[in-house]
């Protein structure tokens, strides 16, 4: 070997080490879904996307927004979990057939910290930072990269130990957190509120042992804020709500060392099964608790209430917290993926007489999503993301599974497509269950490029009868809504 | 993810000193006039131009940590900028932590969970790393006659 050949296989050696991606793809062939934890470099200004199927729906019209972690690689010193990539807010406007998507980092003091550092110094769910980093509250450390929702007239990205994130829902400019109360300056707030039909926000705040139950108004107004006790100190993510009771799933992963990062905090005790605890919406003080068997679990649909008082929701379980331990981290470290049981999509009943039934759909599904007219209402349908074979982490189908009907209405997209969460958009002057469009996003492998569809929510199986597709591809977000126009 | 709350609710504890100590002079380490050395302390990126900075000025890393102050000072703030003097301090190593009690109600007001909602700080800028300043980013020389320390507040 000569010199020159040398140099250029070290030069080669270098690049392989230095990119977690092409490390584990050049040593195991990994499929090329790592597409969808690639780095952002910079915001992207409006682009219009080029419709490549379908006609879209003369009425369907608004703005679709995504946020998910979009940054995870640093010269000196990267994320080592997927949850802990700085938020970058998507915005896909859509109007009279046409697409326009622009999307903007949500500008976070984390982000600012780890810019200037060149290297990923601040904490995280599961990145251990650095003692270099200054953390003086949780908005330090805030990636606002969970999700989005809005107040009033503000776009707020939602992480789920720290404030809210301000932006702009046009310019998607960051404000800063948001204070409701200058008394609750820096309180958590969890990434998954839950909205009544009447547009009143219900929302938690975890610490340990003890929450905060936020209670909005429809223009985003602070009405009421209390903190609750708590039987354990579950990991929680999500909760959900009735018309008349807050519904909170308390797992048997539990917070029980100090320890950085944080994810390494917890302990899986499945002895202690689950506990569920349901509050009445109109006297905190009123509660109950329901036990049954132990499962994990990131995400919920809406509960309902029948005649009889039984409760019932949907929710995704899985056997343990393997994903958020190892394969999240797997996933963004360049490593050979953490295989994990895919979640299960499950029906939950809660009955008066404290007896708990668990129905499974018989479905592998992520990401459950109703339509929101009847959040805390009776309802009959979930639609969710299913997987594909391999070791591929994302999805690659919509599935609506009908609870009454017992039957599933699915669209397989095939493996060469990364699907992202689809979000319900009630078709204008509908009333009527699922009547209206799914909505969402994914990554074309093929293309190598985002790709916004739109499903009849009511036909799934047909495909999509539009999709448009943009000119990059945008790492998978996680959670996103849709704000008619 | 509790972690950087449950840290920085270490931090008040130690902060919460400075609400019994401001008013207090404490003789413990005041200086004979012939080696007095003062500090002159600036505060610069108030936000809120209202109530007081209310300052604690330690003399060793245990008391930094939680002990009591040599001197507690009370500073009252109109403005973005305000400054006081330490007066009449042994020359030696110090450490200054202060809060900005913002609505003036002389305590350091916290969150249900335990976390400032006004804003705190230390000499050289100290930061909070996932807890309270510490004296060893936090400590400065302090030689006789005059001598001077800028903290950003904000």
């Amino acid at each position: 070997m000569n010199r020159r050949s040398f140099l250029t296989a070290a030069a080669g050696f270098a690049a392989v080490a230095f990119n977690p991606d092409v490390l584990y793809a050049a040593s195991a062939g990994v499929g090329d879904w790592t597409l969808g934890v690639a780095d952002v470099e910079a915001d992207l200004a409006p682009q219009a996307l080029r419709r490549v199927h379908g006609r879209a729906p003369a009425d369907l019209a608004g703005k679709l927004y995504r946020n998910g972690p979009a940054k995870f690689h640093r010269p000196g010193g990267s994320v080592s979990h997927w949850f802990d990539g700085d938020g970058l807010m998507r915005r896909y406007a859509i109007d009279d057939g046409q697409v326009s998507l622009s999307a903007r980092f949500v500008d976070t003091a984390k982000r600012r910290a780890d810019t200037a550092a060149d290297a990923v110094v601040t904490p995280g769910f599961g990145t251990p930072g650095s003692k270099r980093a200054s953390v003086g509250g949780a908005d330090d450390v805030n990636a606002a990269n969970i999700s989005v929702m809005m107040a009033g007239s503000e776009l707020w990205a939602l992480w789920e130990a720290g404030s809210p994130i301000v932006m702009d829902p046009d310019t998607l400019e960051t404000r800063g957190p948001k204070t409701l109360r200058p008394d609750l300056k820096g309180m958590p707030f969890l990434a998954h509120p839950r909205v009544d039909p009447d547009g009143t926000v219900w929302n938690l705040g975890v610490a340990g042992r003890r929450a905060v139950v936020w209670r909005l108004g429809a223009d985003g107004a602070l009405q009421s804020a209390d903190v609750i006790n708590l039987p354990r100190a579950s990991y929680l993510h999500d909760f959900t709500a009735t018309a008349r009771h807050l519904v909170l799933v308390l797992q048997p992963w539990i917070h029980d060392r100090l320890v950085t990062p944080i994810v390494n905090g917890y302990s899986w005790r499945p002895e202690a099964g689950t506990q569920i605890l349901v509050i009445d919406k109109a006297d905190l003080s009123r509660r109950r608790v329901f036990e049954t068997d132990p499962f994990f679990f990131f995400h919920m649909g809406d509960a309902w209430e029948e005649t009889d008082g039984t409760i019932r929701f949907d929710i995704c379980t899985s056997p343990d917290p393997k994903f958020a331990v190892e394969g999240a981290r797997a996933m963004v470290e360049g490593r050979k993926p953490v295989l994990t049981a895919s979640p299960d999509l499950r029906l939950i009943s809660l009955h008066p007489d404290g007896r708990t039934r668990i129905e499974r759909a018989g479905l592998a599904a992520e990401f459950p999503k109703a339509d929101p007219r009847f959040a805390g209402l009776a309802r009959t349908k979930t639609a969710a993301l299913g997987y594909g074979p391999g070791d591929n982490p994302f999805h690659q189908t919509v599935d609506v599974r009908d609870w009454k009907r017992d039957r599933v209405d699915s669209f397989d997209f095939g493996p060469r497509h990364l699907l992202e969460e689809m979000v319900f958009v009630p078709r204008p002057g509908g009333s009527a269950e699922f009547d209206g469009w799914l909505v969402g996003t994914g990554i074309n492998l093929d293309a190598r490029a985002t790709e916004l569809h739109v499903f009849d929510a009511r036909r799934v199986a047909a495909g999509p009868v539009c999709s448009w597709r943009a000119d990059v591809a945008l790492p998978i977000s996680l959670h996103g809504i849709f704000k008619e126009a | 993810m509790t972690s950087p709350r449950i840290k920085t609710a270490a931090l008040l504890l130690s902060i919460a000193t400075l609400q019994t100590a401001a008013f207090t002079m404490l003789p413990l380490n005041t200086a004979q006039a012939q080696d007095a050395a003062n500090v002159t302390v600036t505060f610069t990126g108030i936000q809120s131009p209202t109530g007081a900075i209310m300052v604690g000025v330690y003399d060793t890393e245990e008391a930094f940590a939680g002990g009591q102050p040599v001197q507690g000072l009370r500073v009252d703030v109109a403005g973005p900028e305000a400054s006081t003097v330490v007066a009449g301090l042994k020359p030696g190593r110090y450490a200054i932590k202060i809060y900005h009690d913002v609505n003036g109600d002389g305590r350091m007001n916290t969150n249900p969970f335990g976390m400032p909602t006004e804003p705190y700080a230390a000499s050289n800028n100290a930061p909070a790393r996932m807890g309270p300043p510490v004296w060893a980013d936090a400590v400065f020389e302090v030689t006789a006659g005059e001598n001077a320390q800028s903290i950003t507040i904000d």
